[in-house]
């Protein structure tokens, strides 16, 4: 029996020199291609990593982007791109805003798919920004309805999700993490992710975090994916219990480090929680992976929490006697 | 007739180099490149230009835009005895985030939290600046309580500790005091609690008008005791909480309102005219002189340009209304 499989949620820190290179393309100081190039540069070493330290799923690292809601938006013919509003703290980010009817202008982030898959031998993610989240992160001056403007780009990311499809991808990944925004909208999410996840061959999978999931736990059931992706470890596991209560009909992808602490879990510490884990889900349905995407960590943490998580999750299987 | 405000935080960047100047400041204080003392004079200066812009925006009543707030919890908080602060939550439904204040024994006021910002922003503007506060039951219910155990309790210390700034600030001459208590659209039954802590800060507020505003959401349930709550003024969320529109209508209020009918959530530019034909449509049921016309809660979601935008349709709609009634 197989099991324990490791992956990621998405996204890692950049590099020093792209952070760098990424100022100068802002202020028009590098090109565009000269910008990709360290992108690709970026990618590529991303995936090395990921294939020296034995990750099963790699994902690409999404070194390309800046927002992922913002990212996606630029791709999408219909939209416009605000000027700056505060996250939280001194943190600013540009919003989508919906100006016209949404359409894709053709394949969003299959290129880089092709790119990354293409260093690997082993099957990549898919990466797509929910059509709820899209809707819930951009400003709307067109539509004039939530469900309107969601169900507008789940139209389109179910085409973005074939274009992965068709290009290789063997796991389609849809993030959510506005998905606990708003309890009485999660009807609204399951359509939306259902359209866009719809006749699709792919393993699909959806990630959320930061949420009040006791709120949502009765919709996990009710997702139309293969596999959810959950923040586990800074929600502290206290969600094992209801898992025990209430069995979870799909496979899981397990958080077992923070991705907002500086802290490097030790070894011990991970396979703790995974095996935490093992005494509620089965091996072969359960996916080991940190909370969420790493990208606010520095390349050293990142690198030091996917090492340790590998680590453990290898030990266990051995301690388990699982191949 | 209808006079114009708004609702409190107010974008503290824009997009050129010269609106930025409070970001590099920031990054420059945690590099320890600048003092604290320094990063203050870079907040006052924004603070001057936002005072301006709400003049230029043609507001009657304004704000310090909360320039110097990291979050609308951490704020007030930090300063009240017995709390620290913790890691990030998210916002309502905002895709903002808030340091989360950790209560670990009786709440008390200890010293002046906002009186110097509100004595600046008052020095540096020819319109009547508000002073905004996170309301009591609001505090209690985002803060972590690891001592009290219950709400209420945490709810009314909070209270009296406001209300001990309240005094301070009224003191120093403030003339309108807003506590802000958005949590009431999540949790109507709460009302009760929220009246109670009221009533001790309107016991220290001495001629100033207080007033109780509502926002992210609709709170038409509990419209009918809102405006018999202890406060001078009501103010009300109707974009996001449309719903509370009928409830006006329907009952009308005696107290002033806070007509809260510009979206300051969405960058979509409302029509000033029709923004006026509604307000209109209340002045049989409200006294609209003694009202204001406002975005629908603080202008810091949009980005800066937006935002000033919203303030000119907030001053357009109200003249609109000056020259038709």
């Amino acid at each position: 029996m197989t099991g324990l499989l490791t992956t990621s949620v998405g996204s890692f820190p950049k590099p020093e020199y792209l952070l760098r290179a990424r100022t100068k393309a802002s202020k028009g100081e590098l090109s565009e291609e000269g910008l990709r190039a360290l992108e690709e540069k970026a990618t590529a070493e991303w995936i090395h990593f990921q294939e020296e330290i034995g990750i099963d799923i790699p994902v690409d690292g999404e070194q390309y982007r800046g927002d992922m809601a913002t990212y996606f938006a630029e791709n999408i013919d219909g939209t416009e791109i605000s000027g700056l509003v505060r996250s939280y703290g001194n943190r600013y980010y540009k919003k989508p805003i919906i100006v016209d009817e949404l359409r894709r202008k053709g394949p969003i982030s299959v290129d880089w798919f092709k790119f990354a898959q293409a260093r690997t031998k082993r099957p990549l993610k898919g990466m797509i920004t929910g059509p709820y989240t899209m809707m819930d992160w951009s400003f709307d001056e067109f539509y004039g309805s939530r469900e309107e403007a969601c169900l507008a780009f789940a139209k389109l990311l179910h085409q973005e999700a074939l274009s992965l499809e068709a290009a290789g991808a063997k796991i389609v990944q849809v993030d959510e993490p506005a998905l606990s925004t708003r309890f009485d909208e999660l009807p609204l999410l399951v359509k939306a992710v259902g359209t866009v996840t719809k006749g699709l061959r792919a393993k699909t999978i959806l990630h959320t975090c930061y949420g009040n999931y006791n709120e949502i736990f009765e919709f996990f059931n009710k997702l139309p994916v293969d596999q959810l992706d959950l923040e586990m470890s800074n929600s502290g596991l206290d969600l094992l219990d209801r898992f025990k209560r209430e069995p979870l009909k799909k496979e899981i992808a397990f958080g077992v480090v923070d991705v907002h602490s500086h802290v490097i879990e030790p070894e011990s510490l991970i396979r703790e929680r995974i095996e935490k884990a093992l005494t509620i889900f089965e091996p072969e349905k359960l996916y080991i992976d940190p909370d969420c995407g790493l990208k606010t960590r520095s390349v050293e943490e990142a690198q030091a929490k996917l090492r340790n998580m590998v680590a453990a999750a290898r030990a266990v299987r051995e301690a388990h006697r699982l191949t | 007739m209808v006079r114009t405000t708004v609702v409190g935080n107010y974008p503290r960047v824009g997009d050129t180099f010269e609106e930025q100047s409070l970001r590099r400041a920031i990054a420059r204080f945690d590099k320890g490149e600048i003092s604290a003392a320094e990063l203050g004079d870079a907040e006052r200066e924004v603070v001057k230009v936002v005072l301006r812009e709400q003049n230029e925006g043609g507001i009657d009543l304004v704000t310090d835009g909360q320039i110097s707030w990291y979050d609308s919890q951490s704020h007030i908080a930090r300063r009240l005895a017995s709390v620290e602060i913790n890691g990030l939550a998210r916002y309502f439904d905002t895709n903002t985030y808030y340091r989360q204040p950790v209560v670990h024994g009786a709440i008390a006021w200890k010293e002046p939290i906002l009186v110097d910002e509100w004595k600046f922003a008052q020095a540096n503007s020819k319109a009547p600046v508000k002073a905004v506060l996170t309301g009591p039951l609001t505090l209690a219910s985002l803060a972590l309580d690891k001592h009290y155990r219950k709400k209420k309790p945490l709810a009314l210390d909070a209270a009296n500790a406001l209300g001990e700034e309240v005094s301070g600030l009224v003191r120093a001459g403030a003339t309108h005091i807003q506590i802000d208590e958005p949590i009431l659209t999540r949790h109507p039954e709460d009302l009760p609690l929220a009246v109670e802590g009221l009533e001790r800060i309107r016991t220290r507020k001495g001629a100033a008008a207080l007033t109780l505003f509502t926002y992210f959401g609709e709170v038409s349930k509990i419209f009918e005791e809102l405006v018999e709550t202890p406060a001078d003024a009501i103010g009300l969320d109707l974009v996001q909480g449309a719903a509370t529109w009928s409830a006006i209508a329907k009952h009308g209020s005696k107290k002033p309102l806070v007509l809260g009918l510009v979206d300051a959530r969405n960058t979509k530019r409302e029509d000033p005219a029709e923004v006026a034909k509604k307000v209109l449509s209340l002045k049989d049921r409200i006294d609209l002189k003694a009202s204001f016309l406002s975005p629908s809660n603080g202008l810091e979601f949009l980005p800066r340009e937006r935002a000033r935008e919203k303030l000119r349709i907030v001053s357009a709609a109200a003249r609109k209304v000056g020259v038709a009634s």
